[in-house]
């Protein structure tokens, strides 16, 4: 799995790593403004509620996508043990998303939760990122 | 101000969401600036370059000394 990792980036697990939790990051920062639309918090003259909401399960679905892409990379390659925070955030915003996705499917009393988790997994994502990816970039 | 239809808001919604993937992609590989390896080597070349001068230097010190004695 290290090998396939190394091979697919071409050495450079790392960059492509920072890389795409950025991307993550800012699309993430992208899905609070969807969510505020979804909700009524936030009104904007040229978007509806029901396309927020659309577009926020879209956005949201390649962001778990490319965060599964970023965990793999993390675990399979540099492991638990020099993780820190890192790993403990990273962790926390795994398991976040996964009680995010059962509460979307149940719906139900469980989807009063939603913007609670949601806003939770923003705030991971950004603890997340700035253990690693922030840090690496000078910024944490 | 009337909303546009509900496919040009789709559309529009998913393009700001990949302009915005493009330019966090943007802004983090500027930062990393040069990462190929020609210029890697060349930044690895000139540092061997500089050690190999500093020896040059440091042994023509030791020689002209001994010729001294």
């Amino acid at each position: 799995m290290e090998q396939l990792i190394e091979d697919l980036t071409r050495g450079n697990v790392t960059e492509v790593k920072v890389v795409l939790a950025s991307v993550v990051l800012a699309l993430a920062v992208y899905q609070l403004v969807l969510a505020g639309v979804a909700y009524g918090w936030l009104r904007l003259p040229f978007l509806e509620a029901a396309t927020a909401s659309w577009t926020h399960r879209a956005s949201g679905d390649a962001i778990v996508v490319l965060t599964i892409l970023v965990a793999t990379a993390c675990i399979a390659f540099y492991g638990f043990e020099e993780g820190g925070a890192h790993a403990v955030f990273g962790c926390a915003l795994l398991g976040t998303i996964a009680l995010k996705i059962v509460a979307v499917r149940a719906g139900g009393r469980l989807s009063r939760l939603l913007p609670l988790l949601g806003v939770s997994v923003l705030a991971l994502f950004g603890l997340t990122w700035l253990t690693s990816a922030g840090d690496f970039l000078g910024a944490g | 101000m009337r909303r546009p239809p509900q496919a040009v808001q789709v559309l529009g919604s998913v393009l700001v969401a990949l302009v915005i993937a493009a330019i966090a992609i943007a802004v983090v590989t500027a930062h990393f600036g040069p990462t190929s390896s020609a210029k890697l080597e060349a930044r690895e070349d000139a540092l061997k370059q500089r050690e190999d001068l500093i020896e040059e230097r440091e042994k023509a010190r030791e020689d002209r000394l001994e010729e001294s004695r």
